[in-house]
């Protein structure tokens, strides 16, 4: 795949011929200095990304046979800023079943199809006990926006789930909880790409560095960890 | 009975412009300039009208009525082109197109089955008939495109996001489209509501003047304003639906076309 950025300044290739694969089950850890494409490279994969072109297929089929809607419910990308959309809590999780792509034959309504009880259930297991469905969106903090948003996108299950720093604005502590859920996720079937300024967690499979247009395994964990340390935000 | 109004009549509406001028430059308000500026156009470009209507209706021939209507839709397009901020290039064509339809619907409608008027082109009243509707709609067209780009710039991560989620074009563009359809309404809406109480709408302010019973002048005022609000809304609906789908690209990705300012920047 190849991504390459309009701007005054004319023409900019940020990587070109890139090549990656990933299996249901495993976590894959994306990371690389600030500018060096990362979250070009998820929304690619989510084929939401302007600026590349490439060849995207999910267990042998190719993303330009199905359509925009079908590719993007099975690859879901989590974008780093939660943007929750509805009044409540609930509301804002249940959208994705009133779109059109996810409405079954026999239209059941949103509700029946993800019950109170489930996404409670969703919420609690990533600690978020203290959130109520019915608060409304805005007055969640940032941390809480974040979890919603990853539990608006978990209940849809996506074969592959591309993570944009969705633990950024998180303590240590929630964090890691928010880093267990995609374990799970990922034991569960899914695969799941991370992208991740913070230090290794010991959840990824894998880690990858993106930098200079190329990616590259990274080298043993140790010396890794300190590099991005030097670039965390 | 018609009181004329003669040159002296113009002469002081010119005065009471200029002096309500002069008071602004004295309050220091930046607005004396393009106030007489208005009045000077407003006084020429009505004139103007009203000796080519005059031509027009003695001529009294179908290609002449359509002929003119034809050039207020161009520039109607063009006044349309000015007020809307921010939207991008050629949208020429909808917006030519979407007048069009609610005029040909107008004319047709509340001329030929309401009206009918003999002959049915009959230029005294198709044309101040198509100016109304016009002026109604070229304001709601360039408010609701305005707000619907606008919308679509600030909802820029809702945008993708909804995106990501499996939203189609549409469903992610729908907030835009019904706020700016709302808004584009509501002028109409609150004319409509406000007419015969706090305003005597200028259709029947002008037929009373004119000498017609305002009981007539009542009934034709309301074909007119509830015509014209329905086809606004058809209007606004119309180029919203057709021009949606700029703001995606292939694959249905979220991508703005780049706003088309450059140019003109002269006048205000």
């Amino acid at each position: 795949m190849t991504a390459v950025a309009h701007g005054d300044a004319g023409d900019k290739v940020i990587f070109n011929n890139l090549h990656f694969e990933i299996r249901g089950g495993e976590i894959v850890d994306i990371t690389g200095p600030s500018g060096s494409g990362k979250s070009t490279l998820l929304t690619a994969f989510a084929r939401l990304n302007v600026n590349t072109a490439g060849t995207f297929t999910l267990d042998g089929v190719d993303s330009d046979s199905l359509t925009p809607q079908q590719w993007r419910e099975r690859v879901a990308y989590l974008p780093q800023t939660s943007v929750l959309i509805g009044e409540t809590v609930i509301d804002a999780i249940r959208l994705p079943f009133t779109l059109r792509v996810r409405t079954s034959a026999d239209h059941e309504s949103a509700e029946r199809r993800l019950p109170d009880a489930l996404v409670r259930e969703t919420l609690d297991s990533m600690g978020c006990e203290d959130i109520d469905l019915t608060r409304p969106v805005h007055e969640l903090s940032g941390g809480q926006a974040a979890r919603v948003s990853l539990a608006r996108t978990l209940l849809t299950h996506p074969a592959v789930l591309l993570a944009d720093e969705v633990d950024a604005g998180l303590d240590d502590e929630n964090a890691n909880k928010v880093a267990d859920i995609l374990r799970a996720a990922a034991d569960a079937g899914t695969a799941v790409v991370r992208i991740r300024h913070r230090q290794a967690d010991g959840r990824a499979n894998k880690i990858i560095v993106l930098a200079n247009g190329t990616l590259s395994d990274a080298p043993a964990q140790q010396p890794q960890d300190k590099a991005q340390e030097g670039q965390a935000r | 009975m018609y009181f004329a109004i003669d040159n002296w009549g113009l002469l002081i509406a010119v005065v009471m412009v200029l002096i309500a001028a002069g008071v602004s430059v004295l309050m220091k308000l930046d607005i004396a300039k393009s106030l007489i500026w208005a009045t000077i156009r407003s006084l020429v470009q009505l004139l103007a009208m009203g000796f080519i209507l005059a031509y027009v209706i003695k001529q009294n021939n179908v290609w002449l009525v359509f002929g003119l209507i034809v050039l207020m839709l161009v520039a109607a397009t063009q006044i349309t082109l000015d007020r809307a901020k921010g939207i991008p290039k050629g949208l020429v064509p909808l917006i030519l197109l979407s007048l069009t339809v609610t005029m040909l619907l107008m004319v047709s409608i509340v001329g030929e089955l309401v009206v009918r008027p003999t002959p049915w082109y009959a230029p005294q009243f198709i044309v101040p008939l198509s100016g109304m509707l016009l002026g109604n709609t070229v304001s709601a067209l360039a408010l609701g495109l305005s707000r619907f780009f606008n919308s679509m710039r600030e909802r820029y991560d809702e945008v993708n996001t909804l995106l990501a989620l499996g939203a189609t074009k549409w469903e992610a563009a729908k907030p835009s489209i019904i706020s700016s359809i709302t808004l584009g309404l509501l002028p109409t809406i609150a004319t409509l509501a406000s007419s015969g109480i706090v305003t005597i709408p200028g259709m029947m302010a002008g037929q009373i003047i004119a000498g017609q019973s305002p009981v007539n002048a009542a009934k034709y005022q309301f074909v007119v304003l509830a015509a014209i609000s329905a086809l606004t809304l058809l209007a606004d609906s119309t180029i919203l639906a057709l021009v949606y789908k700029r703001c995606f690209i292939s694959y249905d990705r979220y991508f703005m076309p780049p706003a088309r300012t450059a140019g003109k920047k002269a006048g205000k």
